[in-house]
């Protein structure tokens, strides 16, 4: 069979089931398959005709009439019908992938036909799939479940970043698209946009730095409980793992407490004739910063201590023995031998982590929340991206705003972890270490 | 070819059973929605309330409950504990069937529900309470919508920051010396220039190790709420209003008036305190302080009494009285009065009192706050959550409510009837001394941006002592202060939204 038909070379079955889903598969007595499409496409029709294409109205004008309460009148929800045209096409996407399975499949049977081979039953063509195509069968509810849950939710954020939702504009008003406009007003106002800048430079610092410290950190506090020479391992072990048990805003928030003017560390100061020192205060600038790296990394250098004692328990101890042989210093044999290894493995952990210290909202927020510096708009010199998205968002209800530095975040988190990843070893030398 | 028509046969009736069944469903259904209708007509009526937890804790809602189930079983209404966070989102619940039929919250929240239609507007006058309640308390949850006047809930309380004191900590002398004008209250509980006279000797004569052990007046000098006397006092404002009456969100007013002459004050203040009045310090351990004899007195609102009383209670305990007598002691001398009623006009608080003509005060302003009954758009019973806080506000309710959570209720019957302190807060609201928290929603963007430089000006006491230059040395300093606080909540309202 040509690969490319017309319209007017492709048999009847064939013509029928690009009009109608299935009609084909049943043309050739493939009830089963035939009736599985129908019903899709039946299906499909009826919830385009009694909601789809409202729902794909109301994704475009998100809404007419607003509700009133006090007349108990229900008017549009500009949100739901946002969330309601996202599901619509979303559902048409999914329709079209079967209808392109549908039309692969009624060539295929076409072509059985035409050669005169016979066309397998259902159960047979059940069967002849899982065999082929295990990974879809495999996949499927995973995919879906990713669509529901992470997909959905992004596409979602992404869009509200281009309507003026918030401030005044909350349901039961109604919410209308704006285009750019948010993304102009982050980039154009000079207070916001300086704000933006200056947060975006200390916010990559606070990466780099903090995600640096606490690699290192429990790498180190690995390789020393690795000695041979230290005594009680497990004790010592332990005190880390207490302080990872802990959860982080109690960790946070006892730190809080211990830095503030009425904490144990101002007692002891005042106790001893000194002036009482302003850790997390307005004035506390760089102090709060280097505060805030300490705090982080109390919390998360445990982790990177439980992954690199576990990676350096695979290590093959004949190569420091090889080493130490041919002259190699002990730092020689840590830069050469133990820190590629624990790189190569650790690699999209460090991404992970880069992430996540990226957007670690709980450090300052529990520590520094509630402070609004001069230069700043809405947001304070230890404030990250997330913060200054949390104080918008959530504290100011600008939730368009929100969204578009969401959406900024995203594209600078996964330009920077797409960059790392695909210099690392862990993704040139993907079977070194194999 | 024969078994094909029996194939094709045999999926029409699949369908025909499938229709049918879908048939028996529909029907079902139907008799269902019938049986439904009925049962609507017959079913008892129950009505969720959303209370506040100290209302909760302390037994008032099941008194409440208990009383409103009693009176109303025979109309078929039951109302029941709502089982919420106290401050459960109703913009956010309400649309889509959940949150309370009744909720009680501050005017604040309550109106910045209503801004957006989520609480339902009241006849007032129809209320039995409503010729009790003075106009200013009803006035806290009035709104302009259209040109029409709305009122969207019913007053409970007032919420007032108040003075606690210890009787026992009063110096022995002072009738001698600090009742200059011999009325038997001291002058420190008076106007605040002899408050700051009093603490300034208590710090010099404090003799404990570090001269960190006898402090007078304390409170966290950041918070907005709790320090609002040196705004509000002194001419300023949360929000102007338009020529009709109705708030205007884009007239800041921090800067208004003389407010710079009350940040001036509150940074002479925070020189007496330690660096614990720059945050909240002091609002976390007052209770202890006051009771240990560090403090002399600390600022709290009413609902914090019981609080006050334990830790006073377990300090006399450990003195070696007996439980009962510890709390008997407690009560006798934990006092709960309004904040001194003059502030200097000029901000000095380190003027003497007796140098001073009555012009040269003016009245001390504090913020508050009325909370009151608001019933959700989203019930659907209406008219029985009207019948819920009829009663809930009435006589006997408010009373046990007062008696209960020592509450200053906005009744003028049950303020009489409570005794002194609560009848002054009842009188201090109808007299304007408390400036009432706008009931619009962009209150909200007050709060961060007066914190922060409250929190800095009562910093910069502590920046001199140290030897560091000072932020706030001029008049144009702190007027400079207050124009940021404009600013900063001007930009958290319209600059987004422009």
């Amino acid at each position: 069979m040509k690969k490319n038909q017309t319209l007017t070379q492709m048999s009847v079955p064939v013509r029928a089931s690009l009009i109608i889903m299935g009609l084909g598969q049943l043309c050739y007595k493939q009830w089963i398959k035939g009736l599985l499409y129908l019903s899709v496409f039946a299906g499909t029709l009826l919830y385009m005709i009694t909601t789809g294409i409202k729902d794909i109205a109301g994704f475009f004008t998100l809404g007419t009439e607003e509700t009133d309460p006090w007349l108990g009148t229900t008017g549009d929800d500009s949100v739901i019908m946002l969330l309601r045209g996202l599901l619509a096409f979303i559902v048409i996407a999914v329709f079209l992938v079967i209808h392109a399975s549908n039309v692969r499949d009624i060539l295929e049977c076409d072509k059985k036909v035409r050669t005169g081979k016979a066309l397998p039953g259902f159960a047979r063509a059940v069967s002849i799939f899982f065999d082929r195509k295990f990974y879809i069968a495999a996949l499927a509810i995973p995919v879906a479940g990713v669509l529901v849950f992470n997909v959905l939710p992004i596409l979602f954020m992404i869009l509200i970043a281009f309507t003026n939702y918030g401030g005044d504009i909350v349901p039961p008003k109604l919410v209308d698209w704006i285009g750019f406009d948010n993304f102009r007003k982050i980039l154009s106002l000079a207070e916001i946009k300086d704000t933006f800048f200056r947060i975006l430079g200390w916010n990559l610092i606070w990466a780099f730095t903090s995600t640096f410290l606490n690699y290192f950190g429990g790498l180190g506090l690995a390789l020393l409980l690795n000695k041979k020479c230290v005594k009680g391992k497990s004790f010592w072990r332990a005190f880390p793992i207490l302080a990872y048990a802990v959860p982080g805003f109690i960790t946070l928030l006892a730190f809080k407490f211990l830095f503030s003017y009425g904490g144990p560390i101002n007692y002891y100061i005042t106790s001893n004739g000194g002036n009482a020192i302003g850790f997390l205060d307005i004035d506390a600038g760089v102090k709060a910063k280097l505060i805030g790296l300490v705090v982080n990394a109390w919390i998360s250098i445990p982790t990177s201590m439980l992954l690199a004692t576990g990676i350096l328990s695979n290590m093959n101890t004949d190569l420091y023995e090889a080493a130490s042989i041919d002259g190699a210093t002990k730092w020689k044999q840590f830069t050469k031998i133990t820190l590629p290894f624990v790189v190569f493995s650790t690699t999209p952990v460090l991404i992970t982590n880069f992430i996540g210290n990226f957007n670690n909202f709980g450090i300052f927020y529990f520590l520094r929340g509630g402070l609004y510096m001069d230069g700043y708009f809405l947001a304070s010199d230890t404030d990250l991206l997330i913060n200054w998205l949390y104080n918008l968002s959530i504290d100011n209800n600008y939730y368009g705003i929100g969204a578009a530095v969401s959406l900024i975040i995203f594209i600078l988190t996964s330009f920077f972890s797409l960059l790392v990843y695909v210099r690392s070893s862990a993704y040139k030398k993907e079977d070194t270490f194999r | 070819m024969n078994r094909e028509i029996a194939r094709v046969l045999a999926t029409g009736m699949v369908f025909s059973m499938a229709a049918g069944l879908v048939g028996c469903g529909s029907s079902e259904s139907g008799s269902e929605a019938v049986s439904e209708k009925t049962k609507e007509t017959t079913e008892q009526i129950v009505l969720h309330i959303l209370e506040n937890d100290t209302a909760k804790s302390e037994g008032y809602l099941q008194e409440l409950l208990d009383a409103f189930n009693a009176a109303y079983a025979e109309k078929g209404i039951q109302a029941v504990d709502a089982n919420m966070d106290e401050y459960t989102d109703l913009a956010a619940n309400g649309p889509y069937g959940y949150g309370p039929d009744v909720l009680y919250q501050a005017n604040d929240k309550l109106m910045t529900y209503a801004e957006d239609k989520h609480i339902l507007p009241l006849t007032i006058e129809d209320f039995a309470c409503y010729e009790y309640v003075p106009e200013e308390a009803w006035d806290a949850f009035k709104m302009t919508l259209d040109g029409k006047e709305y009122y969207c809930g019913v007053p409970v309380n007032i919420q007032e920051p108040m003075l606690f004191y210890r009787t026992d900590m009063l110096p022995e002398d002072w009738e001698e010396v600090w009742d200059k004008d011999g009325n038997q209250k001291p002058d420190f509980l008076e106007n605040w220039n002899d408050l700051y006279a009093f603490s300034q000797y208590l710090r010099e004569t404090d003799t404990s190790a570090n001269q960190d052990g006898q402090y007078g007046f304390m409170a966290s000098l950041n918070n907005l709420y709790l320090s609002s006397q040196f705004i509000f006092s002194y001419g300023g404002y949360v929000f102007g209003e338009t020529e009709d009456g109705t708030l205007n969100a884009e007239d800041i007013g921090f800067a208004a008036g003389n407010t710079a002459a009350g940040m001036s004050a509150l940074k002479q203040m925070a020189g007496l305190m330690n660096e614990g009045c720059i945050d909240d310090t002091i609002t976390l351990n007052r209770y202890e302080k006051l009771a240990d004899g560090s403090y002399f007195c600390a600022v709290s609102t009413p609902d914090t009494y019981s609080l006050f009383l334990e830790k006073l209670s377990l300090h006399y305990e450990a003195e070696g009285l007996t439980e009962e007598e510890a709390k008997t002691k407690a009560k006798e001398n934990l006092q709960m009065v309004e904040l001194p009623s003059c502030m200097p006009a000029n901000g000095d608080l380190s003027q003497k009192s007796e140098e001073m003509n009555e012009a040269d005060w003016v009245d001390t302003v504090v913020m508050g706050g009325v909370n009151g009954y608001g019933i959700s758009s989203y019930t659907k019973y209406r008219e029985a959550s009207v019948e819920f806080v009829n009663f809930a506000t009435g006589y006997e309710m408010i009373k046990t409510r007062a008696d209960m959570l020592g509450i200053a209720p906005t009744r003028s019957d049950v303020a009489k009837e409570c005794g002194d302190t609560t009848d002054m807060i009842f009188n201090s609201l109808a007299d304007g001394r408390i400036y009432l928290m706008p009931s619009i929603k962009a209150v909200d963007q007050i709060w961060v941006p007066t914190q922060t430089v409250m929190g800095d000006i009562a910093k910069d006491a502590f920046r001199e002592k140290k030897g560091e230059s000072a932020k706030y040395t001029s008049k144009e300093n702190f007027q400079a202060a207050m124009e940021t606080v404009n600013k900063n909540i001007y930009d958290a309202i319209y600059t987004l939204s422009e």
